[in-house]
């Protein structure tokens, strides 16, 4: 009971808590996963429960300055057994009250060590348990190919932490991690993806696109390290065999907002390149709750960063969903997001020469990117308008927030906004219709927000 | 024009579509225990046909579409007011509008059962996070035990995902409103009528298991960002009474 207090402590300013993208059916043992994965509970923080996510253990050599686990820190110090941890799964999930696992650790005695015994863990759970339901793994720095590959066997979905958006921050706030440790696992885990031909990629960025051709591998060559991914392809134990599922869900990443200077520009050009080197699904964002104190950190007491976290949330999206890159969210004057106003109708108001748009013509990538339009609204006007003509009436029926997005459309030729078209009159009327409403929303931050799906 | 009154089963409720077109031109269809008389029209309660049944069903899978009679069916499982008038204005228009009438979403009578639909695949979706079973029985006799109580008749919608997922397990899961259940074993499922009475008791693990998953659930939170409300809007009070994690043990 105490360890899973203590271990469940230690695992929660990890963010991710997804379960979604792997679909399993008919496994024969117990369980199976679901392919828009399912929320179970949400907790008092409102932040969804879809896998019971646990530290292996917190007993950690390293001393990250961000980190409740570092070794400075006066804390209570457990680890699980591999057996007891994987029976615990199981009781849960056969209650209903779990999707699966999501098993990250602190690194005890070594990075190798550390995973070994992770492994262990999700083995039983596979292969002694049969179990079919989801795994979320962490691949700790610095851990063995090798290793790093068996846990692609075991898991849904496998995912290296980057924490600090860039290499500077890195180096000030966790020195004994190295990015080339961080990004060679992330390189493997592609690399396999593409050899079993199941890379996917971040939601719509690459639609069409074959990923997994060779030309997509990466190759080692900017950093030197251990094993290469040629050596690799070498070993008879680890070719790709079609049939065996290796990480089915992808690979993420996380990072922590606030902790570090980094503007959300930085950010979010650190999370595009991850998108179109990695290919991997999603970069998860953790506003930073102070728990330790340190010199270089907001001290204890400072509210984390909600807000900017759901702004950076909404344009993550926006770069998978919604084909933006990093850089037009942002005018040359500021690096950092609009806290009052969604990137996407700031993006819209400094680009008012692209508006009104006709929702009758325009294609649907125009559509997408209309504030208050979201995929699913600009698929349903899609669909109609080809059997009929789609009728401002019509566009709340079909999911359109009008109090955005009639600022920016016309609708057979019409157009519903205020006579001025000016930017600072568009900005304040939709900041005035949206203040109230959008404090409860924001009281919570993003963590609330189900699964893959985001409100735009 | 007149109003049909149904004995509440899908296959009457199609009995009454027949004799729209084939007897006198429906106003509404309803529950004879909910039908107000109305000064307009006359009432008159129709027999459930299955011949007739059948013959609405084949007509509407062939000349609108599988997915609009799957969209009928879903939106009768649900506790909408006058959702019957609304299928019936439905299938309706789609007789008219052809395959087509699922994607025009403008449409009042087509909006109206979608968003009936909606409500019940939220719910849907809903039961397939918020069953919560119990270990009941003897050991080496073990069966999993959940009670809900939807909204909607969802419970038929649920049984291929939990039978799917517990193959494994034989569990039960009751409609305590409806005093129904979903029996399975072995992967197969059925839908029987069920009582309470014959429910053993917990396992002698089952509350220590509970135990330890609510102290996960107090702890899982991060109390700097704490938002009962947002929480609220996730799990409704009326959901929450059967959440172990949110009950007392």
């Amino acid at each position: 009971m105490r360890k899973l207090q203590v271990l469940a402590d230690s695992a929660k300013y990890d963010v991710s808590c997804s379960s979604s993208g792997s679909d399993r059916k008919g496994s024969g043992g117990l369980g199976n996963t679901h392919a828009s994965g399912i929320c179970h509970s949400w907790g008092a923080d409102g932040r969804c429960i879809s896998l019971l996510k646990v530290l292996f253990s917190n007993k950690c050599m390293y001393n990250c300055e961000y980190c409740i686990n570092r070794r400075n820190n006066d804390f209570p110090r457990e680890s699980f057994e591999p057996e007891e941890l994987a029976e615990l799964t199981i009781e849960f999930y056969r209650r209903n009250y779990i999707e699966g696992l999501f098993l990250s650790s602190a690194v005890e005695k070594s990075p190798d060590y550390t995973v070994e015994r992770m492994l262990r863990c999700l083995e039983i759970l596979r292969y002694q348990y049969n179990f079919g339901g989801y795994i979320h793994a962490k691949i700790i720095p610095g851990a063995a190919p090798e290793l790093v590959h068996r846990i692609g066997l075991v898991a849904d979905r496998v995912s290296v932490n980057i924490e600090m958006p860039s290499a500077k921050s890195l180096e000030v706030f966790a020195p004994q991690k190295k990015p080339k440790e961080i990004f060679t696992p992330m390189r493997q885990i592609t690399n396999s993806l593409i050899e079993r031909k199941a890379l996917k990629g971040p939601g719509n960025m690459f639609r069409g696109v074959d990923l997994n051709t060779p030309s997509n591998m990466i190759s080692t060559g900017n950093a030197p390290e251990r094993l290469g991914s040629d050596d690799f392809g070498m070993m008879p134990a680890l070719r790709a065999d079609k049939k065996e599922l290796f990480a089915p869900a992808g690979q993420t990443t996380q990072m922590i907002i606030g902790a570090g200077e980094e503007t959300d520009k930085s950010i979010l050009t650190t999370s595009e390149n991850l998108y179109r080197t990695f290919k991997m699904k999603r970069v998860y964002y953790s506003a930073y709750v102070p728990v330790v104190d340190s010199p270089l950190l907001p001290s204890r007491g400072t509210l984390p960063p909600l807000r900017r976290e759901h702004r950076i949330y909404q344009a993550d999206w926006l770069l998978r969903f919604y084909g933006f890159n990093a850089g037009e969210l942002f005018s040359d004057k500021d690096a950092n997001l609009d806290p009052d106003l969604d990137p996407k109708v700031m993006w819209a108001i400094r680009n008012l020469e692209e508006f009104p748009v006709e929702v009758n013509t325009a294609p649907l990538d125009v559509l997408m990117r209309i504030p208050g339009i979201g995929s699913v609204s600009a698929r349903r006007i899609v669909r109609q308008r080809r059997f009929s003509a789609v009728r401002y009436e019509d566009l709340k029926k079909m999911g359109v927030v009008l109090k955005r997005a009639r600022y920016f459309l016309l609708c057979c030729g019409r157009y519903y906004g205020e006579k001025n078209f000016c930017p600072e009159k568009i900005r304040n009327s939709i900041l005035q219709q949206e203040q109230g409403v959008q404090m409860s929303f924001f009281d919570g931050g993003t963590g609330g927000i189900k699964n893959d799906r985001l409100p735009l | 024009m007149i109003d049909y009154l149904y004995d509440g089963s899908f296959e009457g409720l199609l009995t009454c579509v027949y004799n729209h077109y084939y007897v006198d031109k429906a106003a509404g269809i309803f529950l004879p225990e909910e039908y107000q008389q109305s000064l307009m029209h006359g009432c008159m309660t129709v027999e459930t046909d299955l011949r007739k049944a059948e013959k609405v069903a084949d007509a509407i899978e062939k000349k609108i579409s599988k997915s609009a009679l799957r969209s009928a069916y879903t939106a009768w499982l649900s506790t909408a007011d006058f959702k019957e008038t609304a299928i019936l204005n439905y299938i309706v228009l789609g007789f008219r509008k052809g395959p087509a009438v699922n994607s025009l979403r403008g449409e009042a009578a087509v909006f109206a059962v979608q968003s009936i639909i909606k409500k019940v695949s939220v719910e849907k979706e809903r039961m397939l996070e918020f069953v919560r079973f119990a270990a009941v029985g003897t050991e080496g006799r073990e069966v999993l035990y959940a009670e809900i109580e939807p909204d909607n008749d969802i419970l038929e919608l649920i049984g291929d995902h939990f039978a799917g997922r517990f193959s494994t397990e034989s569990f039960i899961i009751r409609d305590s409103g409806r005093d129904k259940a979903i029996i399975s074993a072995e992967g197969r499922w059925y839908i029987t009528e069920f009582t309470p009475e014959a429910i053993p008791e917990f396992t002698k693990d089952e509350q220590d298991f509970r135990r330890l998953w609510k102290t996960y659930y107090d702890h899982i939170a991060i109390k700097e960002r704490k938002n009962t409300s947002l929480r609220q809007k996730f799990i409704p009070s009326r959901y929450a009474k059967h959440l172990t994690e949110l009950t007392s043990i």
